[in-house]
């Protein structure tokens, strides 16, 4: 389980995160949305330990996110990430498994995982000739390098065609069938509807909802309510 | 230790596939080889081709260092790839000390090729084998290991341009501060005072420059030798200490 108890964030005066409270079970797939600049961001940063937060905790798996050790069970894809581009693709998966110790996994085993992120072909080419699309599998496909528990992936399906986004979703899915919990920040509401149990709705830092899709959509379609919602607001 | 190395050899790789690491490097052969043109001009005179070549060895090797150091902590910073890291269980010293490790290798690596040209160089010139020339090449080393602490120092707080900046400002001054201490001390008050402060806050890279003993072939004692590796090893010690604190209170 995920749970985030009263997490706060200010940058200088501006609050960025406000007393943000969320429990996640294990196996859920939980998405996470809001405008540009609504907190979706710093929350998923502090969750996976990039940023401290100014108050609250959170827990991943009963251990506290400060505790190293709870790393390891995670697996992080940042927004439009950037690389070591001289680096090959299969290179940059190793650098990613080795970072959790010796023998995490075998080559072999770094190329079902890019084969199933269709960049398999390209795995030995350097990350600088990659394409937008190639760079965004690969940011995901290094979230798997160690088999994590929770998947915490910040808006994964930017930058990808049609196609990728399918394919994306479709591994999103085969790791939702696996028992693994997903927490992801998207914009793009059409896919959170497809792919999420539960989700939350951020603006200017306050928790505006949590839970079910369903119930929070009633039959209207996902975007037309989250705009009324965030446009009760303003 | 484990994630230090494979974050030092993630650096190391990085840095040697650099397309401009290669030019400085080439450079760097052409001019130690131009000895050979030098030699002749000097008539053989061994003095002329060791200064020559410990010169260069130590010029290019401060440009590759100042090249490869000046934004390896920003860099990771601001292009993000540091998110990859620390998301996983790494924490942001082993993340400072791998990327130390690192560059020092790929600096050790080209100081280790222009140091075999040379050798070549004096062997072919003077048919000598230039054991003292390797020592001086190795207190080199030492320098740029120090150089490399202050890079990566300056990287974590500041962009490439500053940090550059500043490196080259602590070079210029850390190979002055024997003469500064000396001329303060004939001044008296104040001004020795603070020559004093100089001489003990910036690094004393002039305890690194056996290269005018070693074309004289002027030995070192075992005691300047030992205590040159010992104030090496303490202030570099300090500047990474500080570029994890510095690291440690960043926001990402």
């Amino acid at each position: 389980m995920i749970e985030i108890s009263n997490l706060s964030k200010r940058y200088g005066k501006q609050v960025v995160v406000d007393d943000l409270s969320l429990k996640i079970s294990k196996g859920e797939t939980f998405g996470f949305l809001g405008q540009n600049g609504a907190g979706k961001t710093t929350t998923i940063k502090m969750i996976v330990g990039l940023t401290r937060p100014d108050e609250g905790k959170i827990t991943i798996g009963g251990k506290l996110v400060d505790d190293i050790s709870a790393r390891r069970k995670i697996g992080f894809m940042p927004e439009a990430p950037y690389f070591y581009e001289r680096l090959t693709g299969m290179e940059f998966m190793k650098f990613c498994g080795d970072l959790f110790g010796e023998n995490n996994r075998s080559e072999s085993e770094y190329e079902d995982i890019l084969k199933m992120t269709g960049i398999f072909d390209a795995k030995d080419k350097a990350i600088g000739k990659y394409s937008k699309g190639m760079k965004q599998r690969l940011g995901f496909a290094q979230t798997l390098v160690n088999d994590p528990d929770y998947i915490f992936l910040d808006e994964p399906l930017d930058g990808l065609d049609p196609l990728g986004r399918k394919e994306i979703k479709k591994i999103i899915k085969t790791l939702q069938g696996n028992g693994k919990t997903i927490f992801f920040n998207s914009h793009i509401l059409y896919d959170t509807e497809e792919l999420c149990d539960r989700i939350g709705i951020i603006h200017k830092g306050r928790l505006l909802y949590a839970g079910a899709v369903k119930e929070f959509c009633q039959g209207k379609p996902l975007e037309e309510k989250f705009v009324e919602l965030v446009e009760m607001q303003q | 230790m484990h994630n230090v190395l494979v974050i030092a050899k993630n650096t190391f790789k990085e840095a040697v596939r650099d397309r401009i690491f290669y030019a400085i490097l080439g450079f760097a052969v052409l001019f130690i080889l131009l000895d050979l043109f030098l030699a002749r001009l000097a008539l053989g005179d061994p003095v002329m081709i060791k200064s020559f070549g410990l010169a260069g060895i130590y010029i290019f090797g401060l440009i590759v260092t100042i090249f490869l150091g000046s934004s390896i902590i920003y860099k990771e910073i601001e292009r993000r790839t540091l998110y990859f890291i620390i998301s996983k269980p790494v924490t942001r010293a082993q993340v400072v000390l791998g990327k130390f490790l690192g560059l020092f290798m790929a600096v050790a690596l080209t100081t280790v090729l222009m140091a075999v040209v040379y050798i070549g160089v004096v062997l072919h010139e003077t048919s000598m084998f230039d054991f003292l020339g390797l020592v001086a090449v190795f207190f080199q080393l030492l320098e740029m290991g120090l150089i490399v602490a202050v890079l990566i120092f300056f990287s974590s707080i500041t962009a490439p341009m500053t940090a550059t900046l500043l490196a080259v400002i602590m070079v210029f001054i850390g190979h002055l501060l024997g003469s500064v201490l000396y001329s303060g001390e004939i001044i008296g008050g104040t001004t020795y005072k603070l020559s004093l402060a100089f001489y003990y806050l910036f690094p004393n890279l002039e305890k690194f420059d056996l290269r005018n003993l070693v074309v004289h072939g002027i030995s070192i004692t075992p005691h300047g030798a030992l205590f040159a590796i010992a104030y090496a090893v303490l202030y570099s010690g300090i500047l990474i200490w500080g570029a994890i604190l510095l690291l440690n209170r960043r926001e990402l």
